[in-house]
């Protein structure tokens, strides 16, 4: 019989042995205490709060079962309504980038005025953008501008500052700096150096940006009928305030076929501008 | 002595900034989009005076009626608990949501698909169909199904969570080494064999990555969907809209923008921490 | 050493420094510090440079030969010394005037500084950029004669079949190529040279030197040039001078130059 290889404790299979067991252990314990807290969460939230007698199958069934009686009837209201959202999706991308430029100019280490309090303000700017739910941006405004298109559109530009800002002073911070030095020997100015300098190598990423923000807007515009916006969303609500199911499928469904539709586009354009 | 003479070219090389077919397709679009833009702003009846007005007079109404935020209205109980059940749903939705959309980034990854034919229209549509409708919306839609209350909030933010992290899931999928996914396929691996033992590895920090930050984004959904009947401190906000009790919209914007940015903060830590170790 | 390219080098105002017309370009006393506590790069240089030289910069790396092509220029800022330039002190140019002094002064980068996503035609356009007005700027509307010119100075340096292409999609030789039709399009009175062969493998050094050198001649034009092949230096250049730890410790003609000469330049070099 041929004895165990010779291996020294600190090292190779023992060692392996021993952090296997380990991660084992850690694994476990986080397991436990992962399905801990979610059986806590589903308690406190779930447990509590259901109207247990509309759970029946039988209701729940019922209630679904009315979505899929679907109203073809709405089918030629559906055009204006979604021309509408994309409308108000696309304003409110362009007015988000024109937003954004300064943003961006502030959050930017290598061009922004003053690193200590420009800055700053430009990231904060950034992170607050993004953290305003859409929804709470069309109640500020329309507070401000009153109902309609308008508080929508501004709540979707508002909500688009904060990524498309995020980007470009990223795409500004990684600029080749060679190009630049060649235009100011060259003689060019202040201008010059940016336009010819600068500009043609953010460019590209800025314009994907856009558009990629612009498919995610499109999504956002479908709910600014909150505000009556327009669009589908309004469209969906005064659905629902009918009780008409059958043409809120519908217009749900529209709603994803123009996402999609927004993504297709979105993805070839992105392609022709890089 | 300087060349002052301009020299020029032989006769045969021309150059023109406008180049057909490209320049014209380029001009084309830029024009349409304008085109676009005008016909929209004529459309909707948007008065482009307003949007300049809009920030002053946003400014102004912060400062007059918002301003100062009632604050003791937040530190009720009720609302205290209103919040801490919004991060509980933010939890559910996030985890289960994550849990649901990885079988689904596998059936929509292109690479690793089981079954190009059948798996991979049916894990794309699912994912596109979860995040191309907002959020309020699948609230809604579930308030009428099971009534009001956190179990519609919920499988809402569950559903939200499977499109934002499925589109994200998947994309990593489709990036990633088929070298070893290809080893274990010889060596005769089942399908979960092989995802487990080549696709699990390599991508495991960035989905723990994902996963946070879909929790992150969870929960500023989950802020807001008590305002259409899906539980937690939305439902508040509603309430104090309704009756023009700005002052304490005020103090729960601040408390919602205030946990967001906790969140943020916390989620970024993390994840960094998380891309340092591995 | 070769001296056969070297002594037909036709002179316009003559090599040697005593001559008739005053130099082009005369450097006193120059010095350059980045940092305050940083080590002195350049220390007491002085040299003058006039037309019909095709001046060359050697030493070993670390002597401050990019620092002294760049002070010229100033991309970068000396410390204290002058620079007569065309009959201007170039260290009290300010805004308009420096930019003025800029655009009659060409230089050529070692990595060819090219904009990658613009067309080659609009990265040589770009080298007038220091004489045309913002509209024709912003709406790149260069004049006729400058497009004419482009168009001939690519033909000269060998692209006339490139002209619409991006920036990037063309060879290193190319794009310097590129960058050399750039700096002459500004009908510089001066060319400055930063290691332009550096990115470059041999022939294509040889080949891009030879041609800067025919260009040089054609149009009458100086040159000062930092470069890091001495053997490429000692065969197109017709003047050296030697640079070592940020002095100079030699200056004159290449006909002149001994090899005991370039071994006190380079004597410092660690293999």
């Amino acid at each position: 019989m041929t004895s165990a290889p010779t291996v020294s404790e600190d090292s190779g299979f023992a060692a392996w042995k021993e952090d296997a067991r380990k991660r084992r252990t850690k694994n476990w314990i986080l397991l436990g205490a992962t399905i801990l807290v979610l059986l806590w969460c589903i308690h406190d939230t779930i447990m509590f709060d259901t109207d247990w007698e509309r759970m029946g199958v039988l209701g729940v069934g019922t209630a679904i079962g009315r979505f899929f009686d679907i109203d073809w009837s709405l089918l030629p209201r559906l055009v204006v309504p979604a021309i509408e959202t994309l409308m108000i999706a696309t304003l409110g991308t362009i007015l988000g980038c024109l937003f954004s430029l300064p943003v961006a100019w502030l959050g930017a280490a290598n061009v922004t005025p003053s690193k200590l309090i420009a800055y700053p303000i430009g990231r904060f700017l950034m992170v607050l953008s993004r953290s305003i739910h859409e929804i709470i941006w069309a109640l500020l405004f329309v507070g401000a501008v009153g109902l309609g298109a308008l508080p929508g559109i501004l709540a979707v530009a508002m909500r688009s500052v904060g990524f498309i800002s995020k980007i470009t002073a990223e795409a500004i911070e990684n600029i080749d700096s060679k190009p630049v030095e060649a235009i100011r020997a060259v003689g060019g100015n202040q201008f010059q150096v940016m336009y010819y300098g600068i500009v043609p190598q953010i460019l590209p990423v800025i314009i994907g940006t856009i558009i990629f923000e612009w498919d995610i807007n499109i999504r956002r515009s479908a709910v600014m009928g909150l505000v009556g916006a327009g669009g589908l969303g309004l469209l969906f609500f005064r659905q629902m305030a009918m009780f008409n199911y059958g043409g809120v499928t519908l217009v749900v469904l529209t709603v994803l076929l123009l996402v999609a539709l927004g993504e297709v586009v979105s993805h070839f354009a992105r392609k022709a501008v890089i | 002595m300087t060349v002052s003479v301009t020299r020029t070219p032989s006769a045969k090389i021309t150059w023109s900034r406008y180049r057909h077919p490209a320049s014209t397709i380029r001009f084309s679009v830029i024009l349409l989009i304008l085109c676009f833009l005008a016909y929209s702003v004529h459309f909707l009846n948007i008065d482009l005076a307003r949007i300049v007005g809009a920030f002053p007079r946003l400014a102004t109404i912060l400062a007059t009626r918002y301003v100062p935020p009632d604050m003791g209205y937040v530190v009720e109980p009720a609302f205290v608990r209103s919040v801490i059940r919004t991060l509980e749903m933010s939890l559910l939705g996030g985890f289960f949501g994550v849990l649901i959309s990885i079988p689904l980034a596998w059936m929509a990854a292109r690479n690793i698909t089981i079954s190009r034919k059948i798996a991979y229209p049916l894990g794309r549509f699912s994912i596109i169909g979860c995040r191309s409708i907002h959020e309020t919306i699948w609230t809604i839609l579930f308030v009428t199904v099971l009534g009001f209350g956190m179990l519609a909030g919920t499988l809402a933010l569950t559903l939200f969570c499977i499109g934002f992290a499925g589109k994200l899931f998947s994309d990593e999928l489709e990036a990633i080494d088929m070298g070893p996914v290809e080893a274990l396929r010889s060596a005769g691996g089942t399908p979960l064999q092989v995802f487990q033992w080549g696709v699990i590895p390599q991508i495991r920090v960035a989905f723990t990555g994902i996963a946070i930050y879909t929790w992150d984004v969870a929960f500023r959904a989950a802020t807001v969907v008590g305002f259409f009947g899906g539980g937690g401190m939305g439902w508040y906000l509603k309430r104090t809209t309704q009756q023009l009790e700005t002052t304490r919209v005020a103090a729960i914007l601040l408390v919602i923008i205030g946990m967001v940015l906790m969140a943020e903060i916390g989620s970024s830590w993390l994840r960094s921490r998380i891309n340092k170790m591995k | 050493m070769r001296h056969d390219l070297v002594s037909n080098m036709s002179g316009g105002a003559g090599i040697t420094r005593s001559g008739l017309a005053p130099p082009l370009l005369d450097v006193q006393g120059l010095g350059v510090r980045y940092s305050a506590n940083g080590p002195q790069i350049l220390k007491d240089v002085s040299f003058s440079v006039s037309g019909g030289d095709f001046c060359a910069v050697i030493g070993p790396s670390g002597a401050g030969k990019s620092t002294l092509i760049r002070c010229i220029n100033r991309l970068v800022e000396p410390i204290e010394g002058s620079i007569t330039l065309f009959g201007q002190d170039v260290r009290k140019l300010q805004g308009t005037g420096l930019r003025h002094m800029r655009r009659r002064i060409g230089m050529i980068f070692q990595e060819f500084n090219l904009v990658n996503r613009m067309s080659v035609m609009d990265n040589v356009l770009s080298g007038r950029l220091g004489y045309i007005g913002p509209f024709r700027s912003f709406f790149k509307a260069f004049p006729k004669a400058d497009v004419d010119h482009a168009l001939y100075l690519l033909e000269r340096v060998g692209l006339q079949d490139h002209i619409a292409k991006r920036a990037d999609a063309l060879s290193g030789g190319q794009r310097q190529r590129v960058g050399i039709a750039r700096a002459l399009m500004q009908r510089p009175e001066l060319l400055l040279l930063d290691e332009p062969t550096s990115a470059l493998d041999p022939k294509i050094s040889r080949d891009v030197m030879g041609l800067i050198r025919e260009l040089a001649d054609e149009l009458h034009v100086p040159v000062l040039c930092n470069i890091h092949d001495v053997e490429l230096a000692l065969e197109t250049c017709n003047r050296i001078i030697g640079m070592q730890d940020g002095y100079k410790k030699f200056d004159g003609p290449t006909a002149g130059m001994r090899k005991q000469d370039l071994d006190e330049i380079y004597s410092m070099e660690v293999l």
